[in-house]
């Protein structure tokens, strides 16, 4: 599951951003990315969508990292099973 | 050009805290706020479930022959409050002063619930048709021709949408067109009806909304509550206000605005600090002579600690001396009314020696470092306050109020 999130996460971040896959690591600082709050939200729209998931606010102040968002989409998958969740996307 | 004192001579406002100005002035001057489970729609797909709606109103009691079907909700609240404001002035609009009266408005988001019905019925009913009134319920000027219309003023009238800023906006055009002999009477403010699950679905997005209430500058503090309502002033040359022995209630004394030209949602300090000093500027009034600020004080981490940056480089030392409040934290941030429902707040500060307090601050922040007047409201007589707005896309308005006793 991990490799699929992170890879899931790194690309994502990728197409958001349009920047080159190989320039984004784990440890990678967003900050150095150049990513803003609007890249961020952005991009967990995304992520929300893939994985059919809710991220709460609260979690995301606290995101640094690529890291720190794999970490994150990995408790929320384990701790409940995917849902088609009518807060990520009015398609749903 | 002319260039005359321009006097508030009416109040009209309908918001969470209230129906009328008697009440939304008890809640604000007792610190009470008026947020609360948002009812009128079912928040349970939602992150959050709170919000600051206006509660006992009945349009039917305020339009005759069916005529609210023609208003979205927004307009309602335009036409309410000028209404309210234009009794409270006590003018006689002769034919003359009707032309020379304009009407300028704020609003952010203008018909959304009207529109909203409208997608609704197409594709979610698959109707294939919207009704006949969806175009003109939803124009954002709705509420500015709905007044126009209902209290026959013709002079220039018109709507401004600058997002949050959009009742600070329009009240400093307003003020100019007064000011400036333009226009020998104005009515100004702005409304917001935003309560539609579209609407909330979009600011859920954002990630910006508190899951509990708005604790303005408190450390603890989750994000904003939006709120509804509208709030109008009545402006008139203060020499005529005089001569017919009118009520004043406050003067409007100056008008600053200026753009961050930085980014979509994060603000600078730059930018709010300028607007603040070109309000000081174009009211002749030095920093020190500010004893109060309605701040835009939203609850978000991003703008409160930047706000109070601003505002600590604009009056340095007297920063210290500034009793401040967001009153966002008990009527909501009412986006394109926001500005107009914290001018009616600021001028029954001004007039009744009253300030209102930041409701539901519990614990302080490093970075929010001045005397917020936290939950409390205090009884403290001042000679002129700001009232300042800050708007997504960068866009500042702050607009200056002196005491009608100085």
């Amino acid at each position: 599951m991990s490799d699929v999130v992170a890879e899931k996460v790194i690309a994502t971040l990728a197409s958001v951003k349009r920047i080159p896959a190989e320039k984004i690591a784990l440890d990678t600082n967003l900050q150095e990315l150049g990513i803003d709050s609007l890249d961020v939200f952005t991009l967990l729209f995304e992520l929300e969508n893939t994985f059919k998931i809710s991220i709460p606010d609260d979690d995301v102040r606290s995101i640094r990292s690529v890291n720190d968002v794999v970490d994150g989409i990995k408790k929320i998958l384990a701790a409940a099973p995917p849902q088609n969740s009518s807060s990520t996307s009015p398609a749903d | 050009m002319a260039s005359r004192r321009v006097a508030i001579t009416g109040l009209g406002i309908i918001s969470s805290l209230g129906l009328n100005l008697a009440e939304t002035w008890e809640s604000l001057r007792l610190g009470r706020p008026g947020i609360g489970p948002i009812k009128s729609l079912d928040c349970s797909t939602l992150r959050f479930q709170n919000g600051a709606e206006v509660r006992g109103y009945d349009a039917t009691k305020h339009f005759e022959d069916g005529r609210e079907a023609y208003f979205d909700r927004f307009a309602q609240f335009s036409v309410v409050a000028a209404r309210e404001a234009m009794r409270h002035s006590g003018v006689e609009l002769t034919p003359e002063l009707r032309e020379r009266s304009a009407i300028v408005c704020g609003s952010a988001v203008g018909g959304q619930s009207s529109i909203e019905a409208g997608f609704e019925d197409l594709w979610v009913q698959g109707r294939g048709r919207v009704h006949p009134l969806t175009i003109p319920k939803t124009m954002a000027n709705a509420g500015a021709s709905q007044i126009s219309m209902d209290l026959g003023l013709s002079g220039p009238t018109y709507t401004i949408s600058t997002a949050c800023s959009s009742a600070n906006h329009a009240i400093g055009q307003a003020f100019r067109l007064v000011r400036d002999g333009e226009s020998d009477l104005a009515v100004t403010g702005g409304s917001e009806a935003m309560f539609t699950i579209g609407m909330l679905k979009a600011w859920e997005a954002m990630r910006v909304i508190a899951p509990d209430t708005c604790r303005p500058f408190s450390k603890d503090r989750r994000g904003m509550i939006l709120g509804e309502g509208g709030g109008m002033m009545i402006l008139e040359p203060l020499e005529a206000a005089r001569a017919r022995g009118a009520k004043i209630y406050a003067e409007v004394c100056g008008f600053g605005m200026t753009s961050d030209a930085h980014h979509l949602t994060q603000p600078t300090v730059d930018g709010p600090a300028r607007a603040m000093r070109g309000a000081l500027r174009d009211a002749g009034l030095a920093p020190e002579e500010i004893g109060y600020i309605n701040a835009h004080g939203t609850g978000t981490p991003g703008n409160d600690p930047v706000e109070s940056a601003a505002i600590r480089a604009v009056f340095r030392a007297h920063a210290d001396k500034l009793a401040i409040s967001s009153t966002k934290s008990m009527h909501g941030h009412a986006l394109g009314a926001a500005g107009a429902l914290e001018a009616v707040a600021t001028v029954m500060a001004l007039d009744q020696g009253i300030l209102p307090p930041t409701a539901n601050y519990s614990e302080r922040d490093p970075e929010c470092d001045l005397d917020y007047i936290p939950n409390q409201p205090r009884a403290l007589r001042v000679q002129a306050a700001l009232s300042n707005s800050f708007a997504f896309g960068g866009l500042n308005a702050v607009v200056a109020f002196r005491a009608a006793s100085y």
